[in-house]
């Protein structure tokens, strides 16, 4: 859902911070999507290849770690994976907010994120003129 | 003299950025809330398919309250002012928010309605969502509670078949219990506390305007708006 759209950002956003630092290209771009967003990892990529091209990111490489649910419990102080309700049945395996320990309700912590971690950049010159020792004097 | 360090063409950098881009709805959402803290007024939103019963829910949610607080309504719909008018026929301030295209509304066009309205002169506002039960889930939108309004007519696995779009809802409203039959309406409200343990489930025939007071007691409306 929407991941083009959002796509053009994560592109975009790059591209801006690339400049600020003089970059001639973009050789790799880190992000981290949680599992609990309606981001499908194939449809980033697909959109990805397709946004980048023309631009200095043409040849990156696009790493997307894909983010565990981490949750809270206020109730018991539990910190870690989210329960799942599994039903091979029906080929299910859903995230819930219920507490793996004792049942309460938990807070997300960790999986809602669409982040750009970092990015590798190779860049100009200073100035984009000739290394030190190739001026005359 | 000062020692500078500069890049050398051809260097790699590794730059750090931690920008999360769905922060930036989240951040507006939070901006809407404060902003509507600051009159006094609070917003619930509605969520669900399209033909659950969004509309009639924010009708007679209108017709019971209107005579306690002064009430508002924000409908968003691809086109026409359809939802608005329904809403606005019971002497409320309707405002429709046509998004074109998107499926979904955002924190940023409810910030954009807002500034439309005059908001000393208002308790509680309904927010009625475009019909969609994945979209609109991962856009927050300043709201202090979100209602989630399924059918029966959706068969018995809509809570499964988006168990994301649960776990955001304060309410679920689970309409057209008059349909049931031999489906039932237990296992709905089973998978929705599975989902989300304290979530509040309250079973209606709207159309008949039942359950339309537990609905209310579910809000626990003084306890927002003190």
């Amino acid at each position: 859902m929407h991941e083009f759209s959002v796509t053009q950002q994560i592109v975009q956003t790059v591209l801006e911070e690339a400049k600020k630092h003089d970059a001639k290209r973009v050789t790799s771009v880190h992000l981290i999507i949680g599992k609990l967003t309606f981001l499908g990892i194939d449809q980033i990529k697909f959109s990805y290849r397709l946004l980048v091209k023309g631009t200095i990111m043409e040849h990156s490489k696009l790493l997307i770690e894909h983010m565990e649910p981490t949750v809270n419990c206020a109730s018991c102080g539990y910190e870690g994976p989210a329960k799942y309700m599994n039903d091979p049945s029906f080929h299910f395996s859903i995230p819930t907010l219920t507490c793996p320990k004792c049942s309460a309700q938990v807070t997300i912590k960790l999986g809602r994120e669409c982040t750009i971690k970092n990015i590798g950049i190779v860049t100009n010159g200073e100035d984009g003129s000739a290394p030190p020792n190739d001026k005359g004097g | 003299m000062r020692k500078v360090i500069k890049s050398e063409e051809g260097e790699s950098l590794d730059i750090e950025l931690g920008a999360d881009l769905l922060r930036e709805n989240e951040r507006i959402a939070e901006e809407n809330k404060k902003f509507l803290k600051e009159h006094g007024v609070i917003a619930i939103d509605v969520m669900g398919s399209v033909g659950s019963g969004k509309t009639t829910l924010i009708e007679k949610l209108v017709q019971r309250l209107k005579g306690k607080y002064k009430l508002a309504a924000l409908d968003g719909d691809l086109n026409t002012t359809i939802d608005a008018d329904l809403i606005g026929r019971h002497g409320v301030e309707s405002i429709q928010i046509n998004t074109g295209k998107e499926c979904h509304l955002d924190a940023n066009l409810v910030r954009k309605a807002l500034k439309e309205m005059d908001l000393d002169d208002i308790d509680l506002i309904f927010i009625e969502n475009v019909g969609n039960l994945i979209c609109p889930s991962d856009f927050a939108l300043g709201s202090s509670k979100r209602i989630v309004v399924i059918s029966v007519t959706e068969g018995p696995y809509m809570v499964l078949k988006h168990p994301l779009t649960f776990a955001r809802a304060d309410l679920v409203v689970i309409n057209k219990i008059d349909l049931a039959g031999a489906m039932g309406v237990d296992p709905l409200e089973k998978d929705a506390k599975k989902v989300k343990p304290e979530v509040k489930v309250v079973k209606t025939c709207l159309k008949a305007g039942k359950g339309v007071d537990e609905v209310i007691k579910a809000l626990d409306l003084p306890s927002l708006l003190k």
